[in-house]
């Protein structure tokens, strides 16, 4: 249940955000002002009762929460942003109290675009700290493409037969003396 | 050096300081015993006979228990994912004695003195102490461990890499299990689903823990995966049927960045 409440953790963070940034929630700047962020069409919902049905959710519409993040977020920023959105910085959203615990994030917001997300306050249900946890989390393709060109002396893959060593990616390092 | 022979089925590479060269002999010697001990396609191995009631079990050789009691222990640590026993009740070590024969040619290559060497046997690697390739002077002016940086294969494109990392001591070894390659020859407890994870790749210190876990999280799914990641000190990466990626918080800071 672990990898489910870690996991859970992470998307109540990341759709309390989202859904919060879209209804216009308001948040508040470090010098203590207050901002209103710019409302999305699209995003009627109410935070909460988002947070509660995506919380539990599974890690295949995990990975779509993901895109979500990457593509609505800046998005639904984009038009607003030339007439009334939030100056460029970094913005502190209030501590919102979740089943996996309280949940606080901190977003950064350049051009309009959302391009960091911070988690000031993360913990999972048995109230250690979520960074210290070794669970594999779903990622990104895009987070391991960069490492693909890589110069590399060796792969590991699931174990070739010989016929298909001749056309792995070993066989071509190997006769390159890599 | 980069020395290439054939072994267990699959391809040996290993990587050796020109100077150590001659050490080739000894290690094709290593793996070939072991070949010739455990493998069940070879009718006279000692395994065969053990599992055709050629020879009982108490009078196999004590090298044979030894990884069989091995064997044995990963079974219960890993609550039977991993298991030397196929469906039918044959004794079948193929999944721990590869690693076992790398483990054995890194030892062997410490003992005699070689400085920086790299074993890779069809796509287990298991790297020196000191690192693999050449040694670099770091910044401060002394002798770094060199990294090995190992790509990992794309199980939906073999001749295509995933993703790339470094090995960095103490974690000297990777393994990948899946069914990318060899079609789906691991057992999940008579489970004819298709496994959820197509390929597992896992970062460890050693080279048996790696593969026999890699093995374990392909058997055992996604509970498997959160109960070796909490359990182990290990780094993984998986890929599912639909190609979405898992991957631990070490892994991915050991991600190599392009160069």
């Amino acid at each position: 249940m672990r990898t489910r409440a870690i996991l859970g953790s992470i998307l109540a963070s990341t759709s309390v955000l989202i859904v919060g940034y879209q209804a216009g929630v308001s948040v508040t700047t470090s010098d203590g002002t207050s901002l209103t962020l710019p409302v999305d069409s699209a995003a009627g919902t109410d935070p909460n009762a988002t947070t509660t049905e995506t919380a539990p959710t599974d890690s295949s519409s995990g990975s779509s929460s993901g895109s979500t993040t990457d593509s609505t977020a800046p998005e639904a920023a984009a038009p607003e942003t030339a007439a009334t959105g939030p100056t460029d910085g970094t913005y502190t959203g209030s501590s919102v109290s979740t089943r996996f615990g309280n949940v606080q994030v901190a977003v950064t917001i350049s051009s309009g675009s959302i391009t960091d997300i911070t988690a000031l306050q993360l913990t999972d249900d048995d109230g250690r700290s979520v960074q210290i946890s070794n669970r594999a989390a779903p990622i990104l393709r895009t987070a391991v493409l960069e490492s693909q060109s890589a110069q590399v002396s060796n792969v590991s893959g699931a174990t070739y037969t010989t016929q298909a060593y001749l056309a792995s990616v070993q066989s071509a390092l190997d006769q390159a003396g890599a | 050096m980069r020395h290439v022979f054939e072994t267990m089925g699959t391809v040996a590479s290993i990587e050796l300081p020109s100077a150590w060269a001659s050490e080739r002999a000894e290690l094709e010697r290593i793996f070939r015993a072991v070949d010739d001990r455990f493998s069940l396609y070879r009718p006279d191995s000692e395994l065969s006979k053990v599992a055709d009631s050629r020879l009982t079990l108490p009078s196999a050789s004590s090298v044979l228990l030894a990884s069989y009691a091995r064997a044995l222990e990963w079974r219960a640590a890993t609550g039977g994912n991993f298991t030397p026993n196929r469906p039918d009740g044959t004794i079948d070590l193929n999944g721990i004695v590869k690693a076992e024969a790398i483990e054995q040619a890194g030892e062997y290559l410490t003992s005699v003195g070689c400085p920086q060497w790299s074993i890779n046997v069809g796509g287990d690697i298991l790297v020196s102490p000191t690192g693999a390739a050449t040694a670099v002077t770091s910044p401060a002016g002394q002798l770094a461990p060199a990294l090995l940086r190992a790509g990992i294969a794309d199980p939906a494109a073999p001749t295509q890499l995933l993703c790339s990392l470094e090995l960095r001591h103490p974690r000297r070894a990777i393994a990948t299990s899946g069914s990318a390659q060899r079609g789906d020859h691991i057992w999940r407890g008579g489970s004819f689903e298709p496994a959820e994870f197509v390929q597992v790749s896992v970062v460890a210190n050693d080279i048996v823990t790696a593969d026999v876990l890699a093995t374990t999280i392909v058997a055992g799914g996604q509970a498997a995966l959160d109960d070796v990641t909490d359990r182990w000190d290990v780094d993984v990466i998986t890929v599912d049927r639909a190609g979405d990626l898992r991957a631990t918080p070490g892994l991915v800071s050991a991600l190599a960045s392009a160069s």
